[in-house]
């Protein structure tokens, strides 16, 4: 009973602080303040001002969690309705993450093994921009450190965010649909619900990229890591 | 009121396909998470036309606009992991962010130099 109190509780106060932090993206239109951040950020200071584990916020949140499930399966949607104007689009697509995909393990796995890291962090961390599940079966089968692996997927899909507007704007990234395979496939899911909030067709762009991205670097991880150690 | 039973009911659909999905998943061990084996599956069903758009529409449309409401849980359980913030663990933060920026650029300007490129041929 207590258990299911305390669950309805941190739903409604997850609730609240996305509302917030809605709020407080409209007001004040920074990089730095979009919601998955902001949000975040808020939930881990009251959490630990009030001493309360992350297990026990999970009574709550793992109800959150179950619908992220229903939610990424909502994305076939917006790719339904822009499907003729995405099949036009396929080759850039499919290359732009082909070349996304190398660069993400390669620089991830040398600069990791520059710093002087072990390798079973190396495993870990090469495979950071892809969607959490898939990231820690790749690290998993590398021998990398699974839990540790789902913490690099979510810097990766929040950096990448918060970051993105600078990037696109020093770099002269303007089009749609490299915006959206940069979301994609540097930052996932998360980026995916960045681009969203410029466009329908950005974000499906963007949805396809993550799952070709998931696809190309589960089988090129091994290889590629190998090589580079 | 309608309209919101509506959404639950489209989002009950969404959820059933996640479920197959993940059954999927498990029965033949694949790498895809189930979620995004839903998603292909509601795509194929919806243009092969057993699925109405308007069987999903409010409610997929409703669970994208929130989507990054779902993912809070998750990236709360940050929290166990702040230690990597300080000392060593603080280059493994800055690596990765710096791979994300490499790859958001390398993704982005190959895709975007090959569709201005084919629109300006078609020009």
């Amino acid at each position: 009973m207590i258990n299911i109190l305390i669950g309805i509780i941190s739903i409604i106060g997850t609730l609240l602080i996305y509302v917030l932090s809605i709020r407080l993206h409209k007001k004040f239109n920074y990089p730095f303040t979009l919601p998955i951040l902001v949000a975040t950020i808020i939930l881990v200071i009251v959490l630990l001002t009030f001493d309360i584990s992350y297990n026990t916020y999970m009574l709550g949140g793992d109800w959150v969690s179950e619908l992220l499930g229903p939610a990424v399966v909502a994305l076939a949607y917006p790719l339904y309705k822009e499907r003729f104007l995405l099949k036009k689009l396929i080759m850039p697509i499919v290359c732009g993450t082909i070349a996304g995909g190398f660069v993400g393990v390669s620089t991830g796995v040398l600069l990791t093994k520059w710093a002087g890291f072990d390798s079973e962090i190396i495993f870990t961390i090469s495979s950071k921009s892809v969607t959490t599940p898939v990231s820690m079966a790749i690290t998993e089968s590398l021998g990398g450190i699974t839990p540790l692996a789902a913490v690099f997927v979510m810097i990766a899909g929040i950096s990448g965010s918060v970051l993105s507007t600078y990037l696109f704007k020093y770099t002269g990234l303007k089009h749609y649909l490299g915006k959206g395979i940069a979301l994609g496939s540097a930052s996932h899911a998360i980026g995916t619900a960045t681009a969203l909030e410029s466009s329908e067709l950005e974000g499906s762009i963007s949805s396809i990229a993550m799952i070709l991205s998931a696809m190309l670097i589960s089988i090129i991880a091994p290889g590629l890591v190998s090589i580079l150690l | 009121m309608l309209k919101s039973i509506k959404i639950v009911l489209h989002i009950c659909l969404l959820y059933i396909l996640f479920q197959v999905g993940n059954w999927i998943e498990q029965t033949f061990h694949l790498f895809i998470p189930g979620s995004v084996i839903g998603m292909i599956i509601l795509f194929i069903l919806l243009l092969i036309k057993v699925i109405n758009i308007s069987w999903i529409e409010e409610g997929a449309t409703f669970m994208i606009k929130h989507l990054t409401f779902f993912f809070i849980p998750v990236t709360v359980g940050i929290m166990s992991y702040l230690d990597l913030f300080r000392g060593n663990g603080i280059v493994l933060v800055l690596i990765t962010i710096a791979s994300t920026l490499l790859v958001m650029l390398s993704a982005g300007h190959v895709s975007q130099w090959m569709i201005t490129r084919k629109e300006a041929k078609h020009d």
